[in-house]
């Protein structure tokens, strides 16, 4: 199902969550909200969702208006970060919840339900533990159980708020590949949120970077991380050294480093905010014909499948420096000595 | 290996040293809990149940069958019938409107709910007697129309409701607020009614709370005496109940009589305890239940 957001707003008190956002869900798609605590992103989804009103805007389904319409209408499963199981039932009562509470009209025979829930167990790789209640299941079968409960009732919409949040880091990356191929072979058209931009760039089909209630960029996992829109969508994902620039003629000086002017500055900008991934700096021992700065190393880290060098450069500021196990064999770095460092590859954000 | 299994006994038995207290501490301790609770509880407990049958199981049924004794039994039964059920439905009523909604005024309420705690039960019966008693507020009013609260049953009840009200709300609201609002919000994501929600998700989870609020709210109201006492009139075979009965018996200096159905404010008591510590036996267990240990997480 699509989804259309237009221009929603919504305030806490004085406090404004969310700023005119406006966005679409294309049928299908596996959309990310990714941002820092408060940026809206849980206020979003929950409006979505009608556990919370926009204070104005719409949001169609399918063309059709949804603004105003309850939780209950809009039949959407919600998967909550702490799971939100009913604890005094067991999990095959948790998933059969949805159906046996519709109207006598609607709801399905006891052998069907029987059957639906059973076919989620499989789904979900849980048929072992239909009778257990959730205290007895560890947290990564709790939100499979949360997830198969939200899927009982045949949703339109799968929204699932920081699902993989309350777990831990190796059971988290299991259950995200998990959850990326349940999506491949269900197709519904579900949004998660979450604040770990590993997790967003991992699972989605694209992702909304969110920050102080705006939009700061969608695109695909490869747009947001290698054509930032935004020095806050730079920072946030991964990384990012900085550099102030002043501007000369065409070209920007850099710590006596002078590189070309890009088009994103204005002529009349006097100074300019360079930002550079830090395996996009190039460290050599001697100057090269490359431009250049010159900075002083500061401590190495090698552990890992990438050797981290943090240096001071000569105005004092630190950077970080990304390389290879095998480039940094080959230079034999060592601390306090003086090394030049260039650029491959910058972008500038003019003042 | 062996070592290991030394070096760790060992270990153990400092760690069992360093917790404890000598044994003679330890004894005195004990002694001194158990000989209080014994002179101050079980010896007057044991007196009550002596004295009610010091004159024979005759006497003991006589006092109990005795007319006026009868309808003292039964106001109280009625009271309390009235009073827990009511407290019952404002107590979730109370505690659902101050767990899950934020509303101005919220603190005032919750210290309004424990008034009935901090004011003496005498207070409170006046209170009604100013309020409805003849020179009160609605006394004309209700002489008018002939309507009898004070000195009568209503009164009685009205104050009982008044003194007991904090029990289911004071026990359901801690209860609440740690629950949280993410289970309802669950079910009325899956299509639930707020009907179905209540019924199906909130009350079983409030099921051993509940009851506990219910088991101290009904010893409370057979057990009252200060408040019933103001707005009673001590009319007796009308509104006398059991715990104004005794009084009037022991003033009147038949001990046998008063004791006999003192003892049943006593057994009352005595369910009372049995139920409660069944009902934390039962909370407990399931509490031992969420804390154990998770199963080792495996996923296919």
């Amino acid at each position: 199902m699509k989804i259309e957001i237009q221009n929603l707003t919504k305030k806490f008190g004085a406090f404004a969550a969310l700023k005119s956002i406006s966005l679409d869900v294309a049928s299908g798609e596996l959309l990310a909200l990714l941002g820092p605590s408060g940026c809206g992103k849980t206020t979003l989804l929950r409006i979505l969702a009608g556990l919370e009103f926009a204070d104005s805007g719409a949001i169609r389904f399918d063309g059709d208006d949804a603004t105003s319409q309850s939780v209950r209408a809009r039949k959407v499963g919600f998967v909550f970060q702490h799971y939100a199981l009913f604890r005094h039932m067991t999990v095959f009562e948790n998933i059969a919840f949805g159906l046996r509470v519709r109207p006598r009209k609607l709801r399905p025979s006891r052998q069907a339900i029987h059957d639906k829930v059973q076919e989620l167990l499989n789904l979900v790789k849980l048929e072992e533990m239909a009778a257990r209640y959730p205290t007895q299941l560890s947290g990564g079968q709790r939100q499979r159980v949360a997830l198969a409960r939200a899927l009982a009732v045949e949703p339109r919409v799968l929204l699932l708020d920081e699902p993989f949040g309350a777990l831990d880091a190796k059971v988290r990356q299991e259950l995200r590949r998990w959850l990326r191929r349940l999506h491949d072979e269900i197709h519904i058209t579900s949004v998660f949120v979450t604040h770990d931009q590993e997790e967003a760039l991992e699972v989605a089909d694209r992702v909304v970077v969110m920050n102080a209630g705006r939009i700061e960029q969608i695109g695909t996992s490869d747009a947001v991380y290698n054509q930032p829109a935004t020095p806050f969508v730079y920072h946030f994902l991964g990384q990012v050294n900085l550099f102030h620039g002043r501007v000369e003629g065409d070209k920007l000086n850099v710590g006596g480093m002078l590189i070309d002017k890009p088009d994103g500055v204005q002529d009349e900008a006097e100074t300019a905010t360079i930002y550079v991934r830090p395996h996009m700096l190039e460290i050599d021992p001697r100057p090269n014909q490359h431009q250049h700065f010159r900075a002083t190393i500061k401590h190495i880290n090698a552990a890992g499948p990438q050797v981290k060098v943090e240096l001071i450069t000569a105005w004092g500021a630190p950077i970080q420096v990304d390389l290879s196990q095998e480039r940094f064999r080959v230079l034999a770095l060592k601390k306090e000595t003086e090394v030049f460092v260039s650029p491959r590859e910058i972008r500038v954000f003019a003042e | 290996m062996l070592n290991q299994a030394t070096v760790q006994r060992r270990g153990r038995a400092i760690a069992a040293q360093v917790k404890t207290e000598p044994a003679a501490v330890r004894w005195l301790l004990i002694a001194a809990a158990l000989g209080f609770m014994a002179l101050f509880v079980l010896l007057p407990l044991a007196v009550v149940f002596v004295s009610a049958f010091e004159k024979g199981m005759g006497v003991y049924l006589a006092s109990i069958r005795e007319p006026d004794a009868l309808a003292a039994i039964q106001l109280t039964l009625l009271t309390a019938a009235l009073a827990v059920p009511l407290n019952l439905i404002f107590g979730v009523i109370a505690a659902w409107a101050i767990a899950k909604f934020e509303f101005k005024g919220k603190n005032v309420l919750i210290t309004l709910i424990d008034l009935p705690f901090s004011v003496s039960p005498v207070v409170s019966g006046l209170i009604y007697v100013l309020i409805f008693g003849l020179h009160g507020w609605f006394g004309s009013w209700l002489n008018e129309h002939d309507i009898k609260i004070i000195f009568a049953v209503p009164g009685i009840v009205l104050a009982t409701i008044f003194v007991t009200f904090p029990f289911v709300a004071r026990e359901l609201i801690p209860l609440m607020q740690a629950q949280g609002n993410e289970e309802e919000e669950a079910a009325l994501s899956l299509g639930a009614s707020g009907w179905q929600t209540f019924i199906r998700v909130t009350l079983p989870n409030l099921k051993w709370g509940l009851l506990y609020g219910v088991i101290l709210c009904n010893a409370r109201a057979m057990g009252e005496f200060g408040a019933v006492s103001v707005v009673s009139g001590h009319i007796r075979g009308l509104t006398n109940t059991m715990t104004l009965h005794v009084e009037i018996l022991y003033n009147e200096y038949n001990s046998a009589a008063a004791f006999a159905v003192a003892s049943l404010l006593a057994l009352l008591a005595l369910v009372t305890l049995v139920a409660k510590s069944v009902v934390e036996w039962k909370t407990k267990q399931k509490s031992h239940v969420e804390s154990s240990p998770s199963v080792q997480e495996e996923i296919a």
